[in-house]
């Protein structure tokens, strides 16, 4: 295998592991505050993704043909839809159950996660077909040897760094991370410390959502389609990658999600039948990882958890 | 002029009333003591003060301000703090986190260094580690930082459950010394406390609950002088009755 095709597999592998650690990072931020799992989140991703997509059709239809004024109206109605759509989860589906067994609460965000999905299929003109997602970023690269760089995938890699350093600064240097982190290591003390508990859970879901929003749009313009169903399995991705890493460490959930897209891919490279077993493999070694970690790679005693 | 007061909270846990009929009052400046033995609702006052645990029934005014069924940290921000019971505090912030907490609401980044050096100059240990993570900290140290928590706001009304709890001594000693001191300096003090004769060598005055009820009240010398009160707090039996002595809730 020549070196290109090897740096080509990287490049696919680092814009998966950058798509699954921004999901994970919202199931290990709403884990922090509330201790619960949030399985409507893949479905929230998938809703950013066609939020940027209807705001794409709606501009082009009224005549604007300029890509950065598409793409920034793009990623800023995902980014506020997810937003929006975590906080009303919180508000309306999680918080009204805080209080009751974690099962339940597993339960209803499934079925809300459901009842989002099946809403992108039947109300989203022709939502139950895989929708054409407009590339927006210029395509030409640099050559280097046999390889080609694209343009598009270092600015998606480089601004979902961003985001993550971003969100890590929010949570270790500003109030609200100071309240956040507060929040997730014992709720009352911190009400007694002044916090609304509230809305920091509600502040927490739109964060961890938005993020989220960005991994949408990311899978939606590197492979040109979105699809209503693109959460279900992304959503089980960024979960497991969150359990790998440590569920409620925010450094677990970026390890779990780089190192899922490795498995991922190796399993495509290594596995000489077919490219198609990638997930079995990936799921596969999942397992046995928690079976040998049960508590995920990055140990609750060593880490600071969110 | 009073602080706090408590008029005929009732509070429960599920159907069972916790708190019967408690009233209570806290002048501004005094240190007051609310005695009582484990499982009296010494704890479920404090809770239901601070909104934690809402009265089922009754009024909490604090500076004439009724506060009955307010969330907590609206009720914090009238001007309350609390160093809980067990300390509390934050295990996996630092030192500085866990104190900047304590002033949450405070806004002015100034003010906020000035509360700081204070809670450092009074606990010189905590400046020394004031990036330590709270929960690999002794339960000495523990204690220091939730009291420095507590004055971090700045309150006028400083309520401390149990402060000598699960502390050696000496620890005590000095606690009880610190609680004095910001009381000096002009913050109102209701402090909860099984020990009764650390609590009345410090307080003004003082209640005794026992089983939920408030059963004997007085300044701190005629508690101390009260068998009533050694009864209640060692649990013996009913209350009953007696002529001379501190005055009673009927």
């Amino acid at each position: 295998m020549s070196a290109s095709v090897i740096a080509q597999y990287v490049m696919n592998g680092a814009m998966l592991g950058m798509m699954y650690a921004l999901v994970a990072v919202g199931f290990t931020l709403f884990f922090g505050v509330l201790d619960i799992i949030q399985f409507s989140h893949g479905d929230v991703v998938a809703a950013g993704a066609f939020a940027g997509l209807a705001a794409w059709t709606l501009l082009t239809a009224a005549g604007v043909a300029a890509p950065a004024v598409l793409l920034l109206a793009v990623v800023l109605s995902a980014i506020a839809v997810t937003a929006l759509l975590g906080a009303v989860v919180a508000r309306f589906i999680v918080l009204p159950v805080k209080g009751a067994p974690q099962l339940n609460v597993l339960l209803v965000t499934l079925m809300a996660g459901t009842v989002l999905r099946e809403c992108l299929r039947l109300f989203y003109p022709g939502g139950s077909q895989p929708k054409l997602f407009p590339a927006l970023l210029p395509t030409s690269g640099w050559d280097i040897g046999g390889f080609h760089l694209r343009f598009d995938n270092v600015i998606l890699l480089v601004s979902g760094a961003l985001l993550i350093a971003g969100t890590h600064l929010i949570i270790t240097r500003s109030r609200l991370g100071l309240a956040i982190r507060a929040v997730a290591q014992d709720e009352e003390t911190a009400r007694t410390m002044g916090i609304d508990f509230r809305r920091v859970v509600l502040v927490t879901f739109a964060l961890g959502s938005a993020l989220a929003a960005f991994a949408g749009v990311i899978d939606g313009l590197y492979y040109n389609e979105v699809f209503f169903g693109m959460g279900l399995l992304l959503g089980v991705i960024g979960f497991a990658a969150a359990i790998l890493g440590g569920l409620g460490n925010l450094y677990g959930a970026i390890v779990g999600g780089f190192l899922f897209a490795a498995l991922q891919t190796i399993g495509a490279v290594a596995l000489p039948f077919a490219s198609a077993y990638k997930d079995v493999f990936a799921f596969g070694v999942v397992i046995l990882l928690m079976a040998i970690r049960p508590t995920g790679l990055i140990g609750e005693r060593a880490s600071e958890r969110v | 002029m009073e602080e706090l007061r408590v008029e005929n909270v009732f509070t429960a846990y599920d159907r069972a009333d916790v708190l019967q009929d408690v009233s209570l009052t806290v002048e501004r400046g005094t240190i007051t003591c609310l005695l009582g033995s484990n499982g009296s609702g010494k704890t479920t006052l404090i809770r239901s003060i601070l909104g934690l645990t809402p009265p089922r029934r009754g009024r909490i005014l604090f500076g004439g301000r009724d506060l009955t069924g307010l969330q907590t940290h609206r009720i914090v921000a009238e001007g309350i703090a609390c160093i809980p019971e067990g300390r509390k505090v934050f295990p996996r912030l630092t030192v500085v986190e866990n104190l900047r907490l304590g002033a949450y609401l405070e806004e002015d980044a100034r003010v906020i260094q000035q509360h700081l050096d204070r809670v450092f100059a009074t606990f010189p240990r905590l400046a020394e580690r004031r990036q330590q993570l709270a929960g690999t900290m002794s339960g000495g140290e523990q204690a220091m930082v939730s009291i420095g928590r507590g004055m971090m706001s700045a309150p006028k009304l400083l309520m401390v459950d149990e402060p000598s709890l699960g502390l050696s001594p000496l620890f005590v000693m000095e606690n009880f010394a610190v609680i004095r001191r910001i009381n000096q300096q002009g913050v109102t003090v209701f402090l909860v406390e099984q020990n009764v004769h650390q609590t009345l060598a410090i307080a003004h005055r003082g209640y005794v609950l026992s089983q939920g009820r408030v059963v004997a009240q007085g300044t701190a010398s005629e508690l101390l002088a009260d068998e009533q009160v050694r009864a209640a707090y060692f649990g013996s039996g009913p209350p009953t009755g007696r002529p001379d002595g501190p005055r009673r809730n009927p």
